[in-house]
C-alpha cells in the first residue's frame, strides 16, 4: 500500500490533513486482531457487539476451548473476553488455558481485555477475572489497552482495578444493561487507537 | 515448596488422581441406586462439585501423622485419605463391617479409626472442636502432625465453630479448617448466613491464623493449598482456614429435590462448572494423558467398583442383638473398696479438700492427665469455688489451664484431645456452675454417643465436673440441678455424691475409667461440716453401688446429694419421735443405678419415698420410682412418694427458694404420711 508514504506527504499538508491522514493510516496499517472468549451467554453476545463495533477491520473470533498457544501468538492485537464466575474466579475454559499463557512470549503484543460482571451480587470481586487475566498476559510480556474509567460503577472491591482504572472494559449486563452499547462503542474506539 | 501445576506433576500422580476422581464420582453416581434396589445408603449427600479440594485433603493427610475429621459430603476426601471403595461402600449399605460404626452411623460418614480418620457426628461442624482438641494433644507431646477438619460454609455459621477457630488461634495449634463452600446449606444460600461471600473473611482478624483461599474445583490450586496449609500449621504450629470455592451439582442429599430452589441456568452452569470434567480435557489439552489411556482408567474403574460392590453387598448384615453392646466401657473395678465403703476412724476431710486432694493424687498418679476449665488457675485461684487450688501450682499450665468462656468449647476439645492417646484422661470443670453448662450440651451428646457409635473403637476419658444444686440463695442461674435432663441421654455415668469420701473415691474411679463420667458435686456442701468424712488416701467407689447410710425396716428413703443429709435428719428425727425407723439410701450413682441395693431395701420395707433437690416433675426421681413400681410391685404397701422442688426455676429471694427446693419439714410429712399410711 502507497500509504507508508503518508507520513512525508503529510509534511505537506493543512493540520487537518495531517490529523486525518494518520487517522486513514492507523486504520489500514492496524494488524489483525484475535478476540479469544468464554463460552458464557452474555459474554458470546458482546463479542457479537464488540465485532460489530469494529466495522471492516478484521477481527478474529477464537473459542478459548479450542484456542491452543499459537492461536494466541499469531495475533498482535488480543481482545480476550472474560465473564467473573463463583466469587472471583475465570471461568473454567480460561482457567484451564493459563497455564499455557504462562508459557507465550508476548512481548510486543497488545492484549485488551473485557469481561462481565455482576456489581450488585459481586461487590468485593467485581470483574475480578479482568484482573487475574491482565496480570498472567502482563508477565508474558504483553502490554495492556483498553483500559477504563471506574466511575459509573459501584462496587466494593476489584482484582481488576490499578490506580481507579479497570484494566479493561467491564461491562455488567447484569445491573447496567443500557450502558452496555456506548460503553462499547467507546471502547472499541479507544482501541482503534491503542492498537497501532 | 513446588507449586504443581499441569505440567510438573508427574505422569503417576496425575494417573493416580484421575483415577481417585473417576472411582469417588463413579461411587457417588453409584449411590443412590443402592436406594433404589434397598440396599441401604439412605442419606447420601453427593460431593460432585467438591471434587478438587476433597481429592486434595486426602492426598495431603499424612497417615500416622495427621488427624482427619470429614464431614458427610467427604466421600472422596476418605477415598483419597487411603479407604478403599468396598470400605465406602460398606459404610453407604450399613454392613456390619462398616468402619465406621457396624452400621450404626448414618451413612455417607466414612471414618477409618485405625488410620485416624475419624468417626464424626450429624450435628455439622460439632467435629471441629475435636480437631482443635487433638491438636492440643499434638502440640503437648510434640508429636509431628495437623488435624484436618473439613466443613460446608454454612456451617460457619454455627457458634461452635466460632469457638473452635478462636480456641485454635488462642492456643496457636496445628489445625487446617477446610471450608467447602458450595454456596448452600441446604437449600438456603449464602447470603442469608453470613454478609461477606467468603465466609473465611470473617476470621481475618484472628491472630496467628493463616486463611488461604482456593478454587475447590480445580484440583492444582486445591493441592498446592492444602500442601500450603499443612506446611505452614506444621512449620508455625498454628491453624490456617483453607476456604475452598466450589459448586454443589447435586441436590444437597436424596432427600432434597434442588429444582425447587435453583432453576435450570443455574443447574447447568454448576454442571459446565464440574471438576473432574475439567480435569480431564486438562489431561488431554496438555498432551498428558492421550483419550485412550483415560479411557483406559475408566474401564479400570468400572471393573474395580463393581467388584467391590458385589463384595459390600455380600458382608454380613448388623446383629440386632448387640444393641447394646459399647454403651459404657467397663469402669475400673477398685479392688480394696469392692462396695465403696470404709471404717476408717481419724480426721475428718471437707468435701471440697476431699476432691481437691483426691484431684492431686490422680494428677500424680497418671502424667497423662489433664484438668481445664473457666476460672480453674490463675496463681492462688483454683475455681470459683477452690476445688482446683493449688493443682497448676503443682502440675504445671500445660496441664491444668483456664479455659475460654465457651461451655461447649470445653467439652468438645476434651473430647478431642483424649483421641490422641487413650492413655490421656481429662478432668473438666463444664462450667463454672452447672446452670451454664446448657451451652455445652450438644459436646456433652457427642461424648456420649462416642463409644456406641464407633461401635467401641472409642470411647472418651473425660470426667465432666460440676457444681451443681442450690442451698446457697443464688437463685435461677446459680442453683441448677441438670442431673434430670442429662440423665436421658445413654453413654455416660453419673454420679453425684453427698460426702467427701464418696466424693474422693468416686471421682478417683471415674478418673481411672475408660469413658464419660459426669461428676455432679452439691456445692452448698463443699465446706459443710455433715459431709465432711475421714477419707482414706486410696478410697475407691465403685460405679453403680448405692450406700445405705442409715438402717431401717419401716420404709426406705432414696437420695443422692443435698437431700441426703436432709433425709438423715428426719430419719432420726422420726426415729426420735417413735414414729418409724427409716433406711436411708444414698445412691450415689445414677447411671449406673444400683437397683438391687434399693430392691433388697424395698423388699424389706415395703414402702418407698424417693428425695432428690431436682424437679419433682421428670426429675430423675421419677425413673426411680418407675423402676420399683414397675420391678417391685408386688412389695410394695404404699403408693411411693417423691419429693422434690417445685416445677419451678430457683427463685433468688430466700423466701422463694425455701418454697421451691425440698427442706427437713417437706420431707418430714411425706416420710410421716408414708409411715402411717
Ligand atoms: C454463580 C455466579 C457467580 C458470579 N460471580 C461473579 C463475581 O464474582 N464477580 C462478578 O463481577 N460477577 C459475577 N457473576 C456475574 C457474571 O459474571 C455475569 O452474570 C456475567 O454476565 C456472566 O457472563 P457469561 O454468561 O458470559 O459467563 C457471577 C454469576 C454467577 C451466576
Ligand atoms: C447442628 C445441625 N443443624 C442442622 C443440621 C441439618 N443440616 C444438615 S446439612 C445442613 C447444611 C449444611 O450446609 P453446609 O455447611 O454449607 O454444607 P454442605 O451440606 O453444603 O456441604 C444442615 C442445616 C445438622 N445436621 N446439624
Amino acid at each position: 500500500m502507497l500509504l507508508h508514504n503518508v507520513q512525508e506527504d503529510c509534511n505537506n499538508l493543512q493540520q487537518h490533513e495531517v490529523t486525518y491522514f494518520l487517522r486513514l493510516k492507523n486504520y489500514y496499517s492496524m494488524k489483525k486482531i484475535g478476540l479469544f472468549y468464554g463460552a458464557g451467554i452474555a459474554t458470546a453476545a458482546i463479542v457479537a457487539k464488540i465485532q460489530e463495533a469494529f466495522g471492516d477491520t478484521q477481527v478474529d473470533r477464537i473459542p478459548v476451548e479450542t484456542a491452543r498457544g499459537v492461536d494466541f501468538e499469531a495475533y498482535d492485537n488480543l481482545i480476550m473476553g472474560v465473564s467473573t464466575w463463583f466469587d472471583g474466579e475465570l471461568p473454567a475454559h480460561w482457567d484451564e488455558i493459563v497455564p499455557e499463557l504462562k508459557t507465550l512470549n508476548l512481548h510486543k503484543k497488545k492484549v485488551a481485555i473485557f469481561g462481565l460482571g455482576d456489581q450488585q451480587n459481586y461487590p468485593d470481586n467485581f470483574v475480578d477475572a479482568i484482573g487475574i487475566l491482565a496480570r498472567v498476559v502482563e508477565v508474558q510480556g504483553a502490554e495492556l489497552a483498553g483500559q477504563t474509567s471506574s466511575e459509573s460503577y459501584h462496587f466494593q472491591q476489584s482484582q481488576a482495578i490499578r490506580d481507579n482504572n479497570f484494566l479493561g472494559l467491564a461491562l455488567d449486563v447484569d445491573n447496567q444493561s443500557d450502558k452496555t452499547d456506548e460503553r462499547i462503542r467507546n471502547w472499541v474506539e479507544q482501541l482503534k487507537r491503542e492498537f497501532l | 515448596m513446588k507449586t504443581l501445576d499441569i505440567y510438573n506433576t508427574d505422569k503417576d500422580i496425575l494417573q493416580k488422581w484421575y483415577h481417585l476422581l473417576t472411582l469417588g464420582r463413579a461411587i457417588d453416581e453409584k449411590a443412590p441406586m443402592h436406594q433404589r434396589q434397598s440396599l441401604g445408603w439412605s442419606f447420601h449427600a453427593p460431593y460432585a462439585g467438591h471434587d478438587g479440594i476433597q481429592l486434595a485433603i486426602g492426598q495431603t493427610f499424612v497417615r500416622g501423622q495427621d488427624f482427619l475429621f470429614p464431614y458427610y459430603r467427604d466421600m472422596l476426601t476418605a477415598l483419597s485419605a487411603g479407604m478403599t471403595a468396598e470400605e465406602i461402600i460398606l459404610n453407604g449399605i450399613s454392613k456390619a463391617t462398616d468402619l465406621t460404626s457396624g452400621g450404626r452411623h448414618m451413612s455417607n460418614h466414612f471414618s477409618k479409626i485405625e488410620w485416624h480418620i475419624e468417626n464424626i457426628s450429624s450435628a455439622v461442624g460439632t467435629q471441629a472442636m475435636h480437631a482443635v482438641g487433638v491438636a492440643r494433644a499434638m502440640a503437648y507431646y510434640n508429636h509431628t502432625g495437623v488435624a484436618i477438619t473439613s466443613i460446608g460454609e454454612a456451617t460457619v455459621s454455627e457458634g461452635y465453630v466460632y469457638e473452635a477457630i478462636n480456641g485454635a488461634s488462642t492456643e496457636k495449634l496445628p489445625v487446617i479448617f477446610v471450608i467447602q463452600d458450595n454456596g448452600y446449606g441446604i437449600s438456603v444460600p449464602k447470603k442469608d448466613q453470613t454478609a461477606n461471600r467468603k465466609v473465611a473473611e470473617n476470621f481475618s482478624g484472628f491472630k496467628n491464623l493463616k486463611i488461604i483461599y482456593c478454587n475447590g474445583k480445580d484440583v492444582f490450586d486445591s493441592m498446592n493449598a492444602m500442601a500450603e496449609a499443612r506446611a505452614h500449621a506444621i512449620e508455625t504450629g498454628s491453624p490456617v482456614i483453607v476456604h475452598a470455592n466450589c459448586v454443589r451439582i447435586g441436590s444437597h442429599s436424596n432427600s432434597d429435590n434442588q429444582s425447587l430452589y435453583r432453576d435450570e441456568y443455574e443447574l447447568s452452569y454448576v454442571k459446565a462448572a464440574d471438576p473432574l470434567l475439567k480435569f480431564r480435557r486438562m489431561l488431554l489439552r496438555y498432551n498428558r494423558f492421550t483419550e485412550e489411556e483415560l479411557l483406559a482408567i475408566e474401564a479400570e474403574v468400572k471393573k474395580e467398583l463393581s467388584i467391590a460392590n458385589r463384595n459390600a453387598i455380600m458382608a454380613p448384615d448388623p446383629d440386632p442383638s448387640t444393641v447394646l453392646d459399647f454403651v459404657l466401657p467397663e469402669p475400673y473395678l477398685p479392688a480394696k473398696y469392692r462396695d465403696g465403703t470404709h471404717n476408717e476412724a481419724g480426721e475428718k476431710t471437707n468435701l471440697v479438700t476431699a476432691i481437691n486432694e483426691t484431684l492431686k493424687s490422680e494428677f500424680r498418679h497418671n502424667p497423662d492427665t489433664f484438668l481445664w476449665g473457666q476460672d480453674v488457675a490463675n496463681r492462688d485461684k483454683g475455681g470459683v469455688f477452690n476445688v482446683t487450688k493449688g493443682l497448676q501450682k503443682e502440675f504445671g499450665s500445660k496441664r491444668v489451664f483456664n479455659a475460654p468462656i465457651a461451655e461447649d468449647f470445653i467439652v468438645g476439645s476434651a473430647n478431642g484431645m483424649c483421641r490422641f492417646d487413650p492413655k490421656i484422661h481429662i478432668v473438666i470443670e463444664g462450667a463454672e456452675f452447672a446452670d451454664y453448662f446448657w451451652p455445652a450440651v450438644e459436646q456433652y451428646v457427642e461424648c456420649t454417643h462416642e463409644y456406641w457409635r464407633s461401635n467401641g473403637q472409642f470411647t472418651p476419658n473425660i470426667t465432666l465436673r460440676l457444681a451443681s444444686g442450690g442451698y446457697i440463695g443464688g437463685g435461677l442461674y446459680h442453683s441448677q440441678n441438670v442431673e434430670g435432663a442429662l440423665s436421658t441421654l445413654p453413654g455416660a455415668r453419673i454420679v453425684y455424691p453427698s460426702f467427701a469420701d464418696d466424693a474422693a473415691g468416686l471421682l478417683r474411679t471415674a478418673m481411672r475409667s475408660k469413658g464419660f463420667t459426669l461428676f455432679l458435686e452439691p456445692k452448698a456442701l463443699y465446706n459443710a461440716v455433715e459431709a465432711a468424712t475421714v477419707v482414706p488416701d486410696d478410697f475407691e467407689v465403685p460405679f453403680g453401688k448405692a450406700r445405705i447410710r442409715r438402717t431401717g425396716d419401716d420404709a426406705t428413703l432414696i437420695t443422692y446429694g443435698n437431700t441426703t443429709h436432709l433425709c438423715l435428719k428426719v430419719a432420726e428425727r422420726l426415729a426420735k419421735e417413735n414414729i418409724g425407723n427409716i433406711e436411708v439410701i444414698d445412691i450415689r450413682s445414677l447411671i449406673p443405678l444400683d437397683k438391687q441395693t434399693l430392691f433388697e431395701s424395698v423388699k424389706k420395707t415395703g414402702k418407698v419415698i424417693v428425695v432428690h433437690e431436682d424437679k419433682v416433675f421428670s426429675g430423675f426421681g421419677a425413673e426411680l420410682a418407675a423402676t420399683i413400681g414397675t420391678e417391685m410391685f408386688r412389695y410394695l404397701d404404699a403408693p411411693i412418694q417423691r419429693v422434690g422442688s417445685t416445677f419451678t426455676p430457683v427463685g433468688f429471694h430466700p423466701v422463694f427458694e425455701q418454697a421451691i427446693l425440698p427442706n427437713e419439714e417437706r420431707i418430714y410429712k411425706a416420710a410421716k404420711e408414708l409411715l402411717e399410711y
